[in-house]
């Protein structure tokens, strides 16, 4: 298993390094500025955009035969989806650790932007709920559907999270009163949803990878 | 004689392309090297799919080290090296990188082997292999298949990117790597001047069909091709007539007995046949 993630992450990593240096630079920009848009939007691309780089590794793989090869290997299939699910999560981390820098960085120099703290909270909640989302959908579609459709894919699995995240939010707004445990209560919805959909979608994507030929 | 991989009637059907890997059957003894002979697209790496489990088969048996490898048997993947042709690896990565992945994966990595097969294949560990010449990452995968010390290499057109002083320099390897008579490799190439040189065992396959397996000494030594005309194509007994081709002024006829055929036929010029001409044979050649 260790390979394996390893593997993963010199992929994934491979993805980031660019979107890490323009995360950098735009985070720096965040900072400097006082503008709490601007710094929901950082959160949301530093968690999704690293959880969607990740999510790319096993698009990537079968650009050369390393995907058969891996076949060959002494992995069973299940390890080689569990390493994929167990990389998103690290590339979630690692985005959510990003952005954490980021808003602290700014609170630093100008103190919260937003009107409570527990704002942020809900931020976080939205970016982790889609990224776990994303990789729900994502994973079981590429391998049902093909690795050369991979980033269609992707992009449907992303617009399936944001209406999915959408939905959900709006359920919790109309059915509970607005205040503080709305939010709490509608952050804890958004997570546990995603996760109970990232975690049904990990066996799901075992049976349909079992079945693949290559 | 045991085996190391055995294959009885593994049949394969692609509904969307219409082929068919029909009831092919060989078997590769311990010590010894199997050459798979075919023309593109006559099922070799289909075969090895089915091997290697990349392929589910629809029906027979394929053994490897005397049983059948399921998912779960990641002990017997263990004991096998795998080469196919093209990029085996990311391109993204560098051979110290893929070192550090495979030494996650393999039990038996040794980095220390592959650290001199890297040297002694002129492969730069820090390069990228997107920067590697065709036959540098065929080298490296050579090279990779061999660093945890498998039992049995399987190798699909594996020599097929490398120039001729590098190919020789790999069959030596190879060579090397059946001193040890626990081992055994599956070479499928279609370079057949290779698998003259150090197969122990040829199979021929053709349109998914396995059309002749034998050893090579017994190609070299017995089977033999008649030159003949065609009155003298008329006069041949049928059943020592494997298959025939007829060309513009001669017909060839493969017999698996040369030596009965000079007996038999002593006014017909019979020669030894080399792999390549029994390949086009029994490809291009019709059968009575």
């Amino acid at each position: 298993m260790s390979g394996l993630l390893k593997n993963n992450l010199y992929a994934a990593a491979a993805n980031a390094k660019a979107f890490l240096g323009f995360m950098v630079l735009f985070g720096i920009f965040t900072a400097a500025v006082i503008s709490q848009s601007l710094q929901i939007g950082y959160v949301l691309i530093g968690i999704i955009g690293f959880s969607a780089s990740a999510a790319a590794v096993a698009k990537n793989e079968f650009t050369s035969k390393w995907g058969k090869y891996k076949l060959s290997l002494p992995v069973k299939r299940a390890d080689i989806i569990k390493s994929l699910f167990l990389n998103q999560v690290i590339w979630l981390l690692a985005g959510s650790l990003l952005a954490g820098i980021e808003l602290g960085l700014s609170w630093l120099l100008h103190g919260s932007l937003f009107d409570q703290p527990i704002d942020i909270l809900s931020m976080f909640a939205l970016g982790i709920s889609m990224s776990f989302f994303m990789g729900a959908i994502f994973f079981p579609l590429l391998y049902a559907g093909g690795q050369e459709r991979g980033e269609v894919f992707l992009m449907i699995a992303l617009l399936c999270a944001f209406g999915i995240d959408f939905a959900i939010i709006s359920m919790t707004n109309e059915l509970l009163e607005p205040g503080i445990p709305c939010i709490v209560l509608g952050a804890a919805v958004l997570v546990g949803c995603s996760l109970l959909a990232f975690g049904l979608s990990y066996p799901l994507t075992i049976k349909i990878f079992s079945r693949k030929e290559y | 004689m045991e085996n190391i991989l055995e294959l009885e009637q593994v049949s394969k059907t692609f509904p969307k392309s219409g082929f068919r890997l029909e009831k092919v059957s060989f078997a590769l003894p311990y010590g010894g090297i199997m050459g798979f002979v075919g023309e593109n697209g006559a099922g070799k790496t289909t075969t090895i799919g089915c091997i290697l489990n990349t392929v589910t088969k629809d029906s027979g048996r394929v053994k490897l080290f005397g049983r059948e490898m399921l998912d779960k048997d990641s002990d017997m993947r263990e004991k096998i090296g795998v080469v196919y042709d093209g990029d085996n690896f990311p391109g993204y990565w560098s051979a110290g990188q893929l070192a550090k992945v495979m030494g996650g994966i393999y039990r038996n990595w040794d980095d220390e082997l592959f650290g001199n097969y890297l040297k002694q294949f002129r492969l730069p560990a820090k390069q990228k292999i997107k920067h590697y010449s065709k036959g540098m990452t065929m080298k490296l995968a050579i090279g990779v298949a061999l660093a945890h010390h498998p039992q049995l290499l399987i190798l699909d057109e594996a020599t097929s990117g490398l120039d001729p002083v590098m190919r020789d320099e790999m069959l030596d390897v190879f060579l090397d790597f059946v001193q040890q008579e626990d081992h055994g490799i599956l070479l499928s190439s279609h370079i057949t001047s290779d698998l003259e040189k150090i197969a122990d065992y040829i199979t021929f396959i053709h349109n998914g069909k396995l059309l002749l397996t034998a050893s090579k000494n017994d190609l070299a030594y017995n089977y033999g091709v008649i030159r003949c005309r065609e009155s003298q194509f008329l006069t041949l007994d049928p059943k020592d007539i494997l298959v025939y081709r007829k060309r513009d002024f001669q017909t060839d006829v493969l017999v698996a007995d040369g030596k009965k055929a000079r007996k038999k036929y002593k006014d017909m010029v019979i020669d030894h046949v080399s792999v390549d001409e029994i390949m086009l044979l029994l490809v291009k050649g019709e059968r009575v």
